[in-house]
């Protein structure tokens, strides 16, 4: 990691992005200070890295190892990371079996964790990490091999945790799931490229939503949209508007009377790859 | 049946040459080990024996004896008055035997636990007796006393160490590999992000395992008692608790051990390092006498050779804890180092 200059907010859902290699782990790592950094300052929950030490407990943090012993059962496993933390008893009973319900592994409790398939084995390794109700969450690729369903329920939870005023970091390959993220960072080679939610991002990256109209007379109503100072490209009888912002669409629509009208809203892929060109 | 394809083979062998050439720590044993060994046996098989203590009572006659007893380079010989004075030295374990010269008869007291040493005794007595001349040699009495047991075999003299050996051998294996699968399984990585400290790790390793060591003194002890009929003149409780120290020991060694190893492959590595030089230089099967001066005090720091010493005393002698006092002071003085040396070792930097 070079120059990396960071602020997560409580509370939000963050995304870290970018290709294999470019520093995501690197980063969550010394977050939870299992690497050291050379220089520079870093401030978990509001202290210093140095202090981490002190608040692992509100810390939940799942490797991409999913750290979980096969030869135990699912529950054994669930009592083991309870334990941990010290949460024993009713309580324990409570949140084992909230959390089994979250994963849809209810039904699995006594199988062996060696026995269950690939993302079940994911999903277990999650309730783990979440047992202790930490404050912040570090999560490094939770969704690999969960089905897309599964995937949807994981990221409302996620994002209820959030309003909860829980802090919750996941690193993905999966440009769908950033963009549920209140906020992204895109990182490349060590450093931020980007970052920041996801409409900034866009806005980094140059990409803007494109209004298409379809107009009787293309060429009377471009001259007139250009001359209000819209960005405009004519292409035969359409005609694309780069908006500034989605309030646009009004405001164009009361100038012109389009056929046929069509939004094309940019994709975050679009604007990593962009972000990854120029730099 | 599909025929191997010799270029798959190649392959994977050269999958394998590469991943070896990475893993220096293998090369390095690989080539080291079995070179260690081989000198390890050799030095301890080859080796005379020196600094046998041997008591000599000199009572009259056989001046030839005498002289060839005191000729041998190897036996540090203690002049004694009486032979009741030679008894209690080889009863309390400071002389590895006695020689009592008397016109008629020659007596030779031998501590019964090394049958090397009273071999090694034994034989020097007929050929100093035997350099008197045939004739006298015959008329002379000789006659050996072993001053603790009778009837001894192997078994029973090398039992009590086959006994630490095989508990330490397994814990040591048991928690090398266990610790090393935390490592493995990512469940050390989120261990060091938990309220969990290192020193509860270890702990925490220690205490789940000696379950695992109280089984395996309880079987084995039972097993050498009843099985191969070794002697038990002591009390077992107190065998029992030398072997449990022992294990201890093996297990803080063992979680040590596996901050070095990234593989199973590896903690397996660390058996002839670690487990080997204790068969050989803990004093059972070779006698301590019979390994050379430079090589001893190896033998004076591994926990194997106090622990053999404390349950043969037990064992064969009938002591009590209290006589065994400085061999569990340095089986409790290892597993303590040991266990601090495990926990300072274990690193925040897992990956």
């Amino acid at each position: 990691m070079d120059r990396l200059d960071v602020e997560i907010p409580r509370g939000v859902t963050y995304c870290l992005l970018g290709p294999n290699g470019s520093g995501k782990t690197t980063f969550i790592r010394a977050i939870v200070r299992l690497l050291r950094l050379d220089s520079g300052e870093l401030r978990v929950l509001g202290r210093p890295v140095a202090q981490v030490g002190r608040i692992y407990s509100r810390i939940g943090y799942m490797t991409q190892h999913k750290a979980l012993y096969p030869d135990l059962t699912v529950e054994e496993n669930m009592e083991f990371y309870s334990g941990l933390y010290g949460i024993m008893g009713r309580e324990r009973e409570k949140r084992i079996e909230e959390l089994l319900g979250m994963v849809a592994l209810s039904e699995h409790r006594k199988r062996l964790a060696g026995a269950l398939s690939g993302g079940m084995y994911q999903r277990l390794s999650l309730a783990c990490t979440l047992i202790h109700e930490p404050e912040m969450l570090l999560l490094d690729e939770p969704t690999v091999g969960v089905d897309p369903r599964l995937r949807k329920v994981f990221w409302e939870y996620f994002e209820r945790l959030a309003e909860d005023g829980k802090t919750v970091v996941i690193t993905t390959h999966l440009m769908d799931e950033a963009e549920r993220c209140q906020m992204v960072g895109y990182m490349r080679a060590g450093r931020m490229a980007a970052q920041g939610s996801p409409e900034e991002v866009l806005r980094q990256a140059g990409l803007r939503p494109v209004l298409s109209l379809w107009l009787a007379e293309p060429e009377k109503d471009a001259a007139h949209l250009g001359d209000l100072g819209y960005d405009i490209e004519v292409r035969g009888e359409v005609v694309n508007v780069s908006l500034e912002g989605h309030a646009q669409i009004k405001e164009i629509l009361a100038e012109v009377s389009p056929v046929d009208i069509r939004l094309l809203e940019p994709k975050l892929e679009e604007a990593f790859l962009r972000l990854s060109e120029g730099s | 049946m599909k025929r191997p394809d010799p270029g798959r083979v190649g392959v994977v062998a050269l999958r394998v040459v590469r991943q070896l050439k990475r893993d220096r720590r293998t090369i390095a044993l690989i080539t080291f080990a079995p070179i260690f060994l081989m000198l390890l046996f050799g030095y301890a098989l080859s080796g005379e024996m020196t600094g046998v203590q041997l008591g000599l009572v000199d009572g009259g006659g056989h001046p030839a004896l005498r002289d060839h007893l005191l000729s041998i380079q190897d036996f540090d010989i203690l002049r004694l008055g009486s032979e009741s004075d030679a008894e209690k030295l080889v009863a309390e374990g400071r002389l590895d035997g006695a020689v009592v010269i008397y016109p008629e008869e020659v007596r030779v007291l031998l501590d019964a636990s090394s049958l090397q040493i009273t071999q090694a005794i034994i034989t020097a007595v007929r050929d100093g007796l035997g350099q008197e001349g045939a004739g006298r040699a015959s008329e002379t009495l000789l006659v050996t006393r072993y001053i603790f047991g009778y009837d001894l075999e192997m078994i029973d003299t090398i039992g009590p160490a086959i006994l630490g050996f095989v508990v330490f051998f397994f814990t040591f294996i048991l928690a090398a590999i266990s610790f090393l699968r935390e490592r493995t399984l990512g469940t050390l990585e989120k261990f060091m992000v938990s309220p969990l400290s290192r020193i509860e790790i270890v702990s925490g390793y220690i205490l789940g395992f000696s379950l695992v060591a109280v089984i395996q003194s309880a079987t084995t002890l039972l097993i050498v008692i009843y099985l191969f009929g070794v002697p038990m003149r002591g009390s077992i409780l107190d065998a029992f608790i030398v072997i449990l120290l022992l294990g201890a020991g093996a297990l803080a060694l063992g979680s040590f051990v596996s901050n070095f190893a990234r593989s199973e492959f590896q903690v397996v590595q660390f058996i002839p390092v670690v487990i080997i030089p204790q068969i050989v230089l803990c004093g059972v099967f070779w006698p301590v006498q019979s390994i050379p001066g430079f090589l001893r005090p190896l033998s004076n720091i591994l926990p194997l050779t106090y622990a053999s010493d404390a349950l043969r005393a037990i064992m064969l002698k009938g002591s009590s804890l209290s006589e065994i006092f400085p061999d569990l002071a340095f089986l409790c003085g290892f597993f303590l180092l040991m266990f601090a040396a495990a926990t300072l070792m274990l690193k925040r930097e897992v990956g």
